[in-house]
């Protein structure tokens, strides 16, 4: 008997086979007595096992069982109940701090984009020192500095404006 | 106001208070299922201690699913799938942590299972109740977990082998040959044939 046959057999013991194949099961373990004879095993060992679960007894009193229970469902019910509670300010607040951040992303996308209507020429550029601003003309490479704020050593004498060519 | 008596209720009505947080309702189902669903547990994973842990978590988890119960199965049936999966789960995390033996993977893939001698004696017919549990008890701890836990869905729990092949993760070729492995091997162990005589 090779291994599918042997499997088909057990399949037909546990009503695991169609209609047709079941027949025809039937009838092989009929003609073969190597067939019936593990069938046979198969359907004893069944037959020893059922009912031995039944004789298994929990080796604790039902007092000290439940206690252990019941602790637990309190302990997880009270971790429950001290879980903040899901309030709309919380949930507004939940649903604005990924929206804000989405606005601001855009808003600073937006700012960095030129504008349409922009000329090269007009390109004004604010340098790391705030006090402090460019103007260049492409046209007539002109670049002018302003700076916002007293004179400095070498750039004294009252000139607020430099020019650079 | 009188006491409920809970012992005379039904599963049913036990369960429709428990479902209104009545822990008391509760505990008498506890009462009433307690050694089946420990019962399960210890044959799964063959550990007092653990069956008796598993089923206190299978306990808890009922109560918190308890609202989800819709009486589609009875209630000791529905406790005894948490429980299941509960082993199930636990089994799992337990062989990640150790690689299968050479003998439970040449028992998978056909060992000499399939040329043992078939056992012609009927073990109920030979053996005492006790002494043939006692047998039982031994014969099961001998196999390994994957075949114990096929047998136990199959023969005790009586689920198809495509449900023993979803809950497992497996194919239902692999459910069908460790159900035939655990089935002739225990036939074996019952007649108390010694290993060594299934080559011969």
């Amino acid at each position: 008997m090779n291994t599918e046959q042997q499997l088909k057999l057990q399949a037909f013991l546990d009503g695991e086979l169609p209609e047709k194949e079941a027949r025809d099961m039937a009838n092989w373990i009929a003609r073969d007595p190597d067939a019936a004879a593990l069938q046979a095993e198969l359907r004893n060992t069944r037959q020893a096992l059922s009912g031995f679960e039944a004789s298994l007894k929990l080796p604790e009193s039902r007092e000290f069982y439940w206690s252990k229970i019941q602790r637990e469902i309190q302990r997880t019910e009270r971790a429950e109940r001290a879980k903040p509670a899901t309030s709309p300010m919380l949930w507004w607040r939940r649903l604005l701090i990924p929206v804000t951040a989405v606005a601001v992303v855009a808003i600073a996308v937006l700012l960095a984009l030129p504008s349409p209507g922009s000329r090269s020429s007009d390109v004004v550029t604010v340098l790391a020192d705030p006090g402090a601003l460019t103007f260049r003309d492409e046209k007539t490479g002109v670049t002018m500095v302003w700076l916002s704020y007293g004179a400095e050593k070498g750039l004294a004498n009252g000139h607020s404006t430099s020019t650079l060519q | 106001m009188s006491a409920k008596d809970y012992s005379s209720a039904d599963d049913e009505a036990l369960v429709r208070d428990a479902q209104k947080s009545d822990t008391d309702a509760f505990e008498e189902l506890v009462a009433r299922h307690r050694d089946k669903i420990y019962a399960r547990a210890y044959s799964m994973m063959r550990n007092e201690e653990e069956a008796i842990d598993l089923s206190q978590q299978a306990w808890v988890k009922g109560w918190q699913r308890l609202v989800q119960f819709q009486g589609e199965s009875s209630f000791a049936t529905w406790m005894t799938r948490i429980v299941i999966n509960l082993c199930l789960d636990r089994l799992r995390k337990l062989s990640r942590h150790r690689a299968e033996s050479i003998e439970a993977m040449d028992e998978e893939s056909g060992g000499v299972e399939r040329q043992m001698p078939v056992v012609t004696v009927n073990p109920t017919e030979r053996l005492e109740r006790g002494e043939l549990r006692q047998r039982i008890d031994r014969a099961l701890e001998q196999l390994s977990e994957a075949h114990r836990t096929v047998l136990v869905l199959h023969e005790f729990e009586d689920m198809e082998y495509k449900n023993i092949a979803k809950a497992m993760n497996c194919s239902i070729g692999t459910v069908m040959s460790r159900l035939f492995y655990a089935r002739r091997k225990m036939a074996a162990l019952l007649a108390d044939l010694k290993s060594e005589g299934w080559q011969s």
